[in-house]
């Protein structure tokens, strides 16, 4: 790509390159480089330690809660069991315990590891694809991973949840599959220009889309009903072992986007500085890239489509602690971990005991904010 | 000059629309009024105002009148319980298009096909049928205005309880000069289903999930025709509390009312596979794993308000109520 090429203008805002270029003080470059918050070790453990407790009564809190009354002596013996006995069969036989320990748990456990996958994937696509509106779903991926279960389903492959999970594996590779087909779509010179790439997944998107409604509309209304269900998001936890995968999914992942974060803070500059700083920019991007898609077609198949989080959390976080990545993104992944197990626990209770899409009520919460920051802060998002 | 020609275009202007309007004011009142109020005299009277149902007329759940000023030959039935309906009351003749899903009975899968939940307007329209029997829920307000458009006759049957089927069953009767198979059908139901229930009276109700889906879990609910069958056949829905029809259910509350019975719709192409029914077992807790209660039956069987709800009533007696054997059932 050459310097100053419409390109360049079109993958980036005008703004942001005026400001490269004139040195201005538009709030965009505030956006992205925050005077006074030079990032030091002691500011980063702050904020991580602070984030990290009120993650841990987020959960033990929302613990708490639920469909039917298991209270918190209950959570308090079968915790002491768990950590005596160290595994499941202490808590046998009894309901309320059961209760705790295979429903409840499992669950906010699987809400906080989505929720923090789903942000920390949004706020490496909008630093990749400079763009605030960039989030797990846009690219298609998620679509891709839906549309494999429902196949999978359709076919009637896609049934237990539990003990080999037929539909996640259906699902991943609907994911992959999509991802493989936006590369072909938006590699041009061996290159991968940021707008087509977006424009790409919105395409893909609605064909997927497309196909899933086109799949539910030749089913068994019982099945499709069951298909829907899923897909409109649900963090009925398969168990622990299905989580551990999950679990070392996010883990593995995030660790690595972690390691590119420094480059990550130099690629939301544009990529012909980040360029002139000795940056891979390409690699870097398809390196991200797959990472990020390989968590989101994980996450989606587990726990179907939640939107949202992936595009909301990261904006809050960022507008408080800055947007160094070394930050931003551990910072995030914990937010959006809690803001889905609180949303969760809203869908588990507000109507007990029928539940409802815990994706209903993330796009409640989130939607309304993404109003306010787009009709409001037009300046600090676009 | 210019205030002057402006003043006089003023001038004309209002004066055109001073004229205009007396003018159509005139006219209304002299003719054109005259000429509306004429016309809606004639919608009062002209129109042949029925004081009374005639044997040939009837009143679909949607709350439409229809009249048959003859027996209808050729008839598309949009929903697998219609379809039924028909074959048992013996109109099977008549019937020229049925949905996707009609596979019972076996006859009904020769008949030429229409899609379901969007049935193809034009293949429809091809068959001529001078009957369109349609559920509420799948034909879309404006499909029904179109065939009214189209002068195609749409009857609505919406059934949600065993009532309702008898008496769909008896209206089809009549419209198709069957009455006396309809009635003989719905009298049989009828004391079938009188029969269990005076059965059930005396038997402690049997607590039960009815696994719609696994992940998440959906099941039925009050309201639901499913929920209807299984009071009837002497169960406690453990579900009774949710107030929707099909809800997602809280696993917790599930494990705690403790289900004696679970219940798993199974069919050729949908229904809850066994892999899926194994997993359930790992809730130790629950009464029906550690009996090993746990069930499959026939889901169109329960799915369909048709006139095989008696069959459906007798297997799920014997499934909740083993220790009582269950009485001959009637073949409609």
């Amino acid at each position: 790509m050459m310097p100053g090429s419409p390109q360049l203008l079109t993958s980036e805002s005008p703004s942001l390159a005026s400001n490269r270029l004139a040195g201005g003080t538009a709030g965009h470059r505030d956006e992205w480089r925050r005077a006074g918050t030079i990032l030091t070790h002691r500011r980063w453990l702050g904020m991580m330690g602070a984030l990290a407790a009120a993650s841990v009564a987020v959960c033990i809190l929302c613990l708490q809660f639920g469909a039917t009354r298991v209270d918190l002596a209950t959570l308090l013996s079968v915790m002491t069991q768990l950590l005596t006995a160290g595994n499941a069969e202490a808590a046998g036989g009894d309901t309320a315990a059961t209760i705790m320990l295979h429903i409840r748990l499992p669950r906010v456990l699987m809400g906080f590891v989505v929720g923090g996958s789903l942000a920390a994937v949004g706020v490496t696509l909008q630093a990749l694809l400079r763009n605030p509106l960039a989030d797990p779903y846009v690219l298609g991926v998620s679509s891709g991973a839906a549309l494999g279960a429902a196949l999978a389903m359709l076919l009637g492959i896609g049934a237990s949840m539990m003990l080999l999970p037929v539909l996640p594996l259906c699902g991943f590779a609907g994911g992959l599959l999509a991802l493989l087909l936006i590369y072909r779509l938006a590699q041009s010179q061996g290159r991968l220009p940021v707008h087509s790439l977006l424009l790409a997944g919105v395409i893909l998107n609605a064909i997927l889309t497309a196909l899933i409604m086109f799949i539910t509309s030749i089913m068994e209304p019982n099945r499709s009903a069951g298909l829907m269900a899923w897909l409109m998001g649900s963090l009925t936890a398969p168990g622990y072992p299905a989580l551990g995968v999950l679990v070392a999914y996010a883990v593995f992942v995030l660790a690595l986007v972690m390691h590119k974060a420094n480059a990550l803070n130099v690629l939301t500059l544009g990529e012909e500085t980040a360029r002139s700083l000795g940056i891979e920019t390409e690699r870097i991007k398809k390196q991200l890239f797959v990472l990020t898609a390989l968590l989101t077609g994980a996450v989606v198949s587990v726990s179907g489509m939640i939107g949202f989080v992936g595009m909301v959390v990261p904006h809050a976080v960022r507008l408080v602690v800055g947007s160094d990545h070394r930050l931003l993104l551990p910072a995030s992944a914990l937010v959006g971990g809690m803001f889905l197990v609180i949303s969760d626990t809203l869908a588990r209770t507000i109507l007990a005991p029928a539940e409802i899409p815990v994706g209903i009520v993330t796009a409640l919460a989130g939607g309304p904010f993404f109003l306010y920051l787009l009709l409001w802060r037009k300046d600090r998002m676009l | 000059m210019n205030s002057c020609g402006r003043w006089i275009l003023t001038g004309v202007t209002l004066a055109v629309a001073i004229v205009t309007g007396g003018s159509i004011a005139w006219a209304c009142g002299e003719g054109g009024c005259a000429d509306m109020t004429r016309r809606q005299q004639g919608i009062l009277t002209g129109m042949p105002f029925m004081a009374h149902v005639s044997s040939r007329s009837f009143v679909d759940d949607a709350g439409r009148k229809m009249y048959l000023a003859k027996t209808p030959v050729r008839i598309v039935s949009l929903a697998p319980s219609v379809t039924e309906m028909l074959f048992a009351i013996g109109a099977g003749e008549q019937l020229i298009g049925v949905t996707d899903f009609c596979d019972y009975p076996p006859e009904a899968k020769a008949k030429p096909k229409l899609g379901y939940a969007h049935p193809n307007l034009e293949s429809l329209m091809a068959l001529q049928p001078d009957l369109v029997l349609a559920p509420q829920e799948f034909l879309k307000p404006d499909v029904i205005l179109k065939l009214e458009q189209l002068k195609v006759p749409v009857f609505i049957l919406s059934a949600t309880t065993v009532e309702d089927i008898l008496g769909h069953i008896q209206t089809l009767g009549r419209m198709l000069d069957r009455s006396v198979q309809a009635n003989a059908i719905a009298m049989t139901l009828r004391q079938d289903v009188a029969a269990i229930r005076l059965r059930m009276q005396n038997m402690s109700p049997v607590r039960v999930l009815y696994v719609l889906n696994s992940h998440p879990l959906i099941t039925v609910g009050p309201g639901s025709f499913i929920d209807q069958l299984l009071r009837i056949a002497g169960a406690t829905n453990v579900a009774a509390q949710s107030q929707l029809p099909y809800p997602r259910m809280s696993l917790e509350v599930v494990l705690q009312q403790d289900p004696e019975v679970l219940l798993f719709p199974i069919g050729k192409a949908e229904g809850i596979s066994d892999s899926e029914q194994q997993a359930w077992r790992q809730w130790q807790t629950m009464t029906a794993v550690r009996r090993g209660r746990l069930h499959q039956i026939p889901a169109d069987l329960l799915n369909r308000p048709g006139p095989r709800i008696g069959q459906a009533l007798t297997m799920l007696v014997n499934i909740l109520h083993p220790e009582i054997a269950a009485g001959p059932s009637s073949q409609p």
